[in-house]
């Protein structure tokens, strides 16, 4: 039996309470992208707490996340949110901003640091650097190829966390465009955003969360997950900060199973894993950068595996 | 003395530029800047082109500014190497380890932030100075407030921008473009030009300024959803930067036709040398300015329409196999 660790992401105390989390071992609190998210246990030190709490009385390891992008006016916040991270000794703060490394470095000194995948890790001689200022732990930037993280894991030694399912982040804005669509649509921030919304034109899909651009199509690597393992990855990240409970749960379910059955001489997969993941994928699945090709591409075995739901319900009318 | 840095995507592009009056110069050596590989120069030229600003009273800086592969570092420190030896008066990067390392073996050269570094916040530059930076290109998106703060609280040069385009999303922390078309191709030196990656080779789709439709689930909400792209000239706000006490103003456009960059260079020379001449605490008249940059506002941004036309059909097609 390999050692794993599976976690996640969630942003409120609501997503929190409904979420099952039997299959996590860990979660990060917080949405990284907006001050205004509903509730965000960024904003809310009392919710981070009770979070935190409630994630400890479940046995999982608890991290606080923090913002992508923070401004010169977020710092005070996030002065906060570390606080609250330090004093209720939180196993460690994700920053993707350099500047949060060095205040988590320089003023919570016995804060464990998780490098980001917007920290734009790209090089072993970054790591290097984050390492020096506290870092255990980084996720490469989400561009890299598995060989170029082979590469960078073969000589820096910390550990690694992969994105292996959801939505890739694929970029920040200071700007939330669906804010011009309040008063046409009647829905107002802070709903706007968990509308479930998908930039679309022709084959190309993303999907918006208003300050935040994800992939339109979920990343997937169930298939390649005895690879991962042989390359030595043992933290492996399922991004549901944007998705239902169910979503959280049952992909994680399926993730469980796999990571178990991938350590094991034949992997041997379920059928019924990929009838769950692809109808929690509304534009279909991709492998992201993983095989150094085009973020939307899928390079697996199971070719059916990229098709949509959108896609196949197409085919069939079609037919 | 505030400077005027200009871009230059060819050898020619530096002669107009320094002509023109730009104090300093930046080129990027094929495959290791943000820009499309046909923008940047081969290594002759750079040298070439670090003879011609310096002939002309300008200093050279050289981008390398991708955040390159790991086994790109070697390559990089000998190519700077050269670049030092040839008197580059400093290097624009990206990469947190490719700084370090440089600024480890080059400790005298001037290494500037650049723009994909993505400097939000006070404590961001002071991460960066820590690396042995010390100038930092602010990003677009700083209000002049924020601007003031940082040049109050920290020993750093700022780097403006007084003309580009304002992104939807910081530059630096987006791989739109490459999540929808990322070609994987070596140029004759075997560097990976990662066409297709703003961040690992320069080139950018600019699919955000695709014409979106916008779905709530299965539902079109929005036929055309326009992500916020817009172009901005500095003008009004040149006078305040420069008593702000910014260091340096930056125009981009290694992509621009020569003639266009030379008429940005001479105008904001001349904007510049007018306010820098006029007697302090008298109004200063910006409206002349207003009515000459119009003119080539419109040049520029019917280049940049058609530039960005050609892309999102050129991110259309398929990857050639190998």
């Amino acid at each position: 039996m390999v050692a794993t660790e599976l976690n996640t992401s969630i942003a409120n105390l609501r997503d929190l309470r409904a979420s099952d989390l039997r299959h996590y071992d860990a979660v990060y609190l917080g949405d990284i992208y907006c001050r205004l998210y509903e509730c965000n246990f960024l904003e809310r030190p009392e919710d981070l707490r009770e979070g935190l709490h409630i994630l400890r009385d479940q046995g999982k390891r608890a991290y606080v996340a923090s913002y992508a992008a923070p401004r010169n006016d977020y710092l005070p916040r996030v002065r906060k949110t570390l606080e609250v991270a330090a004093r209720e000794v939180a196993e460690a703060v994700e920053a993707h901003n350099l500047g949060i490394v060095k205040i988590a470095h320089d003023e919570f000194p016995g804060l464990a640091v998780h490098i980001g995948g917007f920290a734009n890790v790209y090089t072993d001689a970054g790591v290097e650097v984050l390492r020096g200022l506290g870092a255990v732990r980084f996720t490469p930037n989400y561009e890299l190829s598995l060989e170029e993280i082979r590469t960078i894991g073969s000589t820096c030694g910390l550990p690694m966390e992969l994105l292996i399912h959801g939505k890739m982040p694929l970029g920040v804005s200071d700007y939330c465009f669906l804010l011009d669509y309040e008063e046409k649509w009647g829905v107002k921030c802070p709903d706007l955003c968990q509308k479930d919304l998908f930039l679309r034109q022709g084959d190309w899909a993303m999907k918006s969360v208003g300050k935040g651009i994800m992939s339109g199509k979920d990343v997937c690597m169930l298939e390649h997950l005895p690879r991962l393992l042989a390359d030595g990855h043992r933290h492996f990240r399922i991004e549901s900060v944007s998705e239902t409970p169910e979503y959280r749960h049952q992909v994680a379910g399926v993730y469980r199973e796999a990571l178990a059955r991938a350590a094991e001489a034949a992997f041997e997969q379920d059928e019924r894993w990929w009838r769950l993941v692809r109808a929690h994928a509304r534009i279909g699945l991709c492998n992201g950068f993983y095989f150094g090709k085009s973020g939307m591409e899928y390079a697996g075995i199971r070719p059916e595996a990229a098709g949509s739901l959108l896609t196949i319900s197409s085919a069939d009318r079609a037919g | 003395m505030v400077e005027l840095l200009a871009p230059a995507g060819n050898l020619s592009m530096v002669e107009t530029a320094v002509a023109s009056g730009a104090n300093a110069i930046y080129v990027g050596p094929r495959g290791w800047s943000r820009r499309r590989d046909r923008y940047e120069l081969a290594e002759e030229e750079v040298h070439d082109a670090i003879a011609i600003a310096h002939a002309g009273g300008a200093k050279m800086r050289v981008a390398v500014n991708t955040n390159m592969q790991s086994h790109e570092i070697p390559p990089l420190l000998q190519k700077m190497e050269r670049f030092v030896g040839w008197g580059v008066d400093g290097a624009i990067m990206t990469d947190i380890g490719a700084i370090a390392e440089v600024h480890r073996r080059f400790p005298q050269l001037t290494i500037h932030a650049s723009i994909g570094a993505n400097i939000l916040n006070n404590e961001d530059v002071r991460f960066y100075r820590s690396l042995g930076v010390s100038q930092v290109v602010a990003d677009t998106k700083l209000t002049l407030k924020e601007l003031a703060s940082r040049k109050e609280q920290i020993d750093v040069g700022i780097e403006i921008l007084i003309h580009a385009n304002y992104c939807y999303t910081y530059l630096g922390k987006c791989w739109m473009s490459p999540y929808h078309r990322l070609e994987r191709t070596t140029d004759p030196s075997g560097k990976d030009l990662f066409k297709g990656s703003p961040n690992r080779g320069g080139l950018d789709y600019r699919v955000c300024l695709e014409s979106w439709q916008l779905f709530s689930g299965d539902a079109k909400w929005e036929d055309r959803v326009g992500l916020k792209n817009d172009a901005f000239f500095l003008v009004e706000d040149i006078p305040h930067l420069i008593d702000l006490g910014v260091h340096c103003l930056k125009i981009q456009g290694r992509e621009y036709p020569v003639p266009l960059v030379g008429e940005m260079v001479r105008f904001y020379r001349g904007l510049i040398d007018a306010y820098l001449a006029h007697p302090k605490g008298q109004p200063f008249d910006i409206a002349p300015w207003q009515s000459r940059l119009a003119v080539f506002e419109a040049d520029r941004n019917a280049t940049r329409s058609e530039g960005t036309r050609l892309l999102l059909i050129e991110a259309r097609q398929p990857i050639p196999t190998a």
